[in-house]
């Protein structure tokens, strides 16, 4: 008996071996991950300096862990067996709590906080002061404020936090938005909020900025490809996947959306369709990543301008608050130098300037230029 | 390279394996030597040759030891071998720790050298001078091939972080060994535990330790989760690192000394050093301990002896005040036990395995930190210093997250699952389910393991900097 275990040890472990080191030899390499949303890492190019500075090593540990075959399956197994085997309650930083995945919390990083109030700072001294447009902030708060602590997981402290921010800016009103949502008005796989739950939030906005609003009478359109948040791939566990909707009426469908990407004006739409059936199916709204674009809507003939300094989740709210304006010209500072949005914005005509952001922007900063 | 890679998993060992089986018995030490070299490379491209040059210094001094035995020249090749390695290991590892403190204590500036520090150097610097040493004591015989010398230096199962192989303990092993299914077999299920070891169980735990170096909501009781998440996290890190070592080796036909034998089982803080690290404390018992006179001295000089080996041994884990603190801290230990304790300890069943992992713990938060500022930070929050909380909401969370793993940490640190297994085998039935699960449980490990790795969750061995 000893014997023959013995030997199926051996023959065992050295099929595995040379099975998956064949498998890894001859499987080719994967451009991108969808479960992740990233570019793999390819196999490093050989050379003599390469390997001696030792880049060429380190290039390869991240391709053949990328690369590896059945990478997803594995990536699977492994949150199965945190979850299970070893009972934590998160994986690679995610958990699932009321049906939602959720990421946790960074704790408060002052730093990061710091960066983003000198950002704003810096377009409120170079464009703002001298204007005479109303200045105004909402911070919107991740799913974490209404799922984390009451479900047992650490959460941000964001009465403090969003207090903090609104210390330093105190030159922008402050429209508070928490008690308008629930943990039900973001997708469940993904961080973003969802266009057709958001529209009381829009109508505070509005209401709040002294804006006339009409009926806001949408027609609610689905899409038929499932939605897998970015949460679902990180946390490598298969959950229900969720359905991406989005918002028409006649006055939006009558607007305008001009791209500046390139430099020069691109019209698009407000829902790029294109991006709908991608990737990423939530940068359908104002077709995602974007530095600079305009709404206009002709439905509003009085002019009234706003400008709306975002991140992500503008891209869905700012088509809801166009019914208000008669143009809206949205800026993301991650894309495009703060010290460059004079040259194509006119902060003179504008009545109104709202800073929308996520407080895991706000916590995690860097980007913003 | 590391042995929880997939580089090395899956690309290296297989290329290996290969080529060891298949080359003829004269050639496998090639082989190996090769092998090692290229591992070595993969991780420090440059410092190869500082290990080549090591190699060759301790060939031609080892030769030169041996003819002149019984004259005045052999001692003196022999102190200049001690020489040469202590003198590059210090240079290496030791020479900016100087010159900061000398810049420190003096006000002279003197621009550091910042070199990297090759990975394992305090390891094969130890295995070598073992070399020239016992071949000056006449313990064993000059190696005459300079490969079968460089692939004992180099061999890539234990080169970078131990076990320390003596010499002596594998001269005859490099010249015959046997290769058998049953060897390979016991290596296979040794390497694939401790590979689970590592990835597994001390990777979960460093995790658990970073999340409590990151978290601004520290608590006492955060602080003695994180020490006895890290104490855990080291023991499995490293003697994880030591199964695979020893695995590896007696694949390849080595037998490899321990270096681990449950240590938190220890029933003092003397024992416990039997059975952390055996390979460091039995050289430093050879080599400088015994030689300085051992126990057969007076008191004062026994202190003296004492004091100066646990000074060299915190000294050897980095060059650091905190580990030279470590070092003390034990020295101080083990004597108030030799003179007063150990008596005590024998009385005292249950108590005296808290009193070991209690100062085991405060030992490693010394350990573990960057500096000796960080180590009294971390051990005054152990007692509340710093006017910290008691518990933290951070400190509940993070003990629900991880009780379970530290659980079956615990017990995996401890003889009974090999008592389990052994009690099992006793029945008829028992030994049946051992013997039809044990091949499944390893390759469940493996596969296990593997979706680890290729999800990324990857950390260094810790005794990598030392």
């Amino acid at each position: 008996m000893k014997k023959i275990k013995n030997t199926v040890s051996v023959v065992l472990f050295a099929a595995i071996l040379l099975g998956v080191s064949a498998a890894c030899l001859l499987k080719p390499a994967d451009a991108f991950s969808d479960a992740e949303r990233r570019a793999l890492a390819q196999m490093p190019e050989w050379s003599a300096q390469s390997v001696i500075n030792g880049e060429f090593m380190e290039g390869f540990e991240s391709y053949s862990a990328d690369q590896f075959p059945a990478r997803d399956a594995l990536r699977s197994f492994k949150a199965w067996w945190t979850n299970t085997v070893f009972q934590k309650k998160d994986n690679n930083g995610l958990f699932i709590a009321e049906g939602h995945i959720s990421k946790l919390d960074e704790p408060e990083n002052e730093e990061m906080l710091a960066h983003a109030a000198e950002r704003f700072n810096f377009l409120y001294e170079s464009y703002l002061k001298e204007t005479d447009a109303k200045l105004y902030l909402t911070i919107v708060p991740d799913k974490n404020y209404y799922l984390a602590e009451k479900n047992g997981y650490p959460a941000l402290n964001y009465p403090t936090f969003i207090e903090k921010v609104q210390e330093k800016t105190e030159y922008l009103q402050y429209i508070p938005v928490t008690d308008l949502l629930s943990a039900d008005d973001y997708y469940t796989t993904d961080t973003h909020w969802k266009q057709e739950n958001i529209t009381d939030v829009a109508k505070h906005l509005l209401d709040t900025m002294g804006v006339p609003t009409q009926k806001g009478d949408y027609t609610v359109n689905r899409l038929e490809k499932p939605f897998y948040g970015v949460y679902t791939g990180q946390l490598a566990r298969k959950t229900k996947p969720d359905t991406i909707a989005y918002l028409t009426s006649d006055t939006l469908d009558a607007c305008t959306v001009t791209y500046y990407d390139t430099g020069k004006p691109v019209v698009g739409e407000l829902y790029n369709m294109e991006k709908a059936g991608g990737k990423d199916p939530y940068e359908m709204f104002l077709s995602g990543s974007a530095p600079l674009l305009t709404i206009e809507n002709p439905s509003v003939t009085e002019k009234r301008e706003l400008v709306l300094f975002r991140d992500s989740f503008g891209s869905s709210i700012a088509p809801l608050l166009a019914e208000g304006y008669s143009k809206i010209t949205v800026v993301d500072i991650r894309y495009i130098q703060s010290s460059f949005v004079g040259n194509f914005v006119d902060f003179d005509s504008c009545e109104d300037v709202l800073f929308l952001y996520s407080t895991s922007l706000l916590n995690n900063s860097l980007a913003l230029r | 390279m590391l042995f929880s890679s997939i580089p090395f998993l899956y690309y290296f060992l297989p290329c290996v394996l290969i080529l060891y089986f298949i080359v003829p018995k004269a050639l496998k030490n090639t082989v190996l030597l090769i092998s090692s070299l290229v591992f070595y490379a993969w991780g420090e491209p440059k410092y190869v040759f500082l290990m080549i040059a090591t190699v060759l210094c301790g060939y031609v001094l080892g030769l030169l030891i041996e003819r002149y035995r019984g004259r005045t020249a052999s001692k003196g090749f022999m102190l200049l071998s001690v020489v040469a390695f202590l003198g590059a290991l210090g240079y290496f590892k030791y020479a900016d720790f100087f010159i900061e403190n000398f810049s420190k204590a003096t006000g002279v500036s003197v621009p550091l050298l910042q070199l990297a520090l090759p990975i394992g150097i305090s390891f094969y610097t130890f295995q070598i001078l073992s070399y020239t040493i016992d071949v000056y004591r006449g313990n064993v015989a000059a190696q005459k091939n300079p490969i079968d010398l460089a692939a004992y230096v180099s061999l890539f199962p234990q080169l970078i972080a131990g076990p320390i192989v003596r010499y002596v303990d594998v001269a005859e092993q490099l010249c015959v060994r046997t290769h058998s299914f049953e060897k390979a077999a016991l290596g296979i299920r040794r390497f694939l535990f401790g590979l689970a070891k590592k990835i597994l169980l001390a990777n979960t735990l460093g995790e658990l330790c970073d999340a409590f170096m990151a978290s601004p909501d520290k608590s006492v009781l955060f602080y003695w989760l994180y020490a006895i998440a890290y104490m855990l996290q080291i023991y499995f890190d490293f003697s994880g690192y030591s199964d695979m070592a020893i695995g590896l080796g007696k694949i390849l036909g080595f037998e490899f000394l321990e270096n681990f034998n449950y240590p938190f089982i220890a029933k003092s803080i003397t024992d416990f050093w039997r059975r952390w690290h055996m390979s460091l404390g039995t050289w430093f018992r050879d080599y400088v301990y015994i030689p300085m006179g051992g126990n057969r001295v007076r008191k004062a000089r026994l202190l003296l002896n004492i004091f100066t080996v646990w000074f060299l041994t915190g000294f050897w884990h980095g060059a650091e005040w905190n580990f030279i603190v470590w070092g003390l801290y034990f020295a101080v230990l083990l004597l108030v036990e030799k003179f007063f304790l150990l008596k005590q300890l024998e009385k005292l069943k249950g108590i005296r395995h808290i009193y070991v992992l209690f100062f085991i713990a405060i030992s490693f938060t010394i350990f573990s930190a960057n500096g000796m500022g960080e180590a009294l930070s971390r051990v005054g929050g152990m007692f509340g210093f710093g006017g910290i909380p008691f518990a933290s909401a951070a400190w509940l969370y993070q003990l629900k997250n991880y009780g379970f793993i530290l659980l079956i940490a615990i017990f995996a640190a401890t003889p009974l699952p090999k008592k389990c297994i052994a009690y099992l085998q006793t029945k008829k039935v028992g030994a049946i389910c051992v013997n039809l699960l044990e091949i499944p449980v390893l390759v469940c490990l493996l596969l296990a393991a593997t979706a680890f790795l290729a999800d990324g969750s990857f950390n260094p061995f810790l005794y990598f900097r030392f």
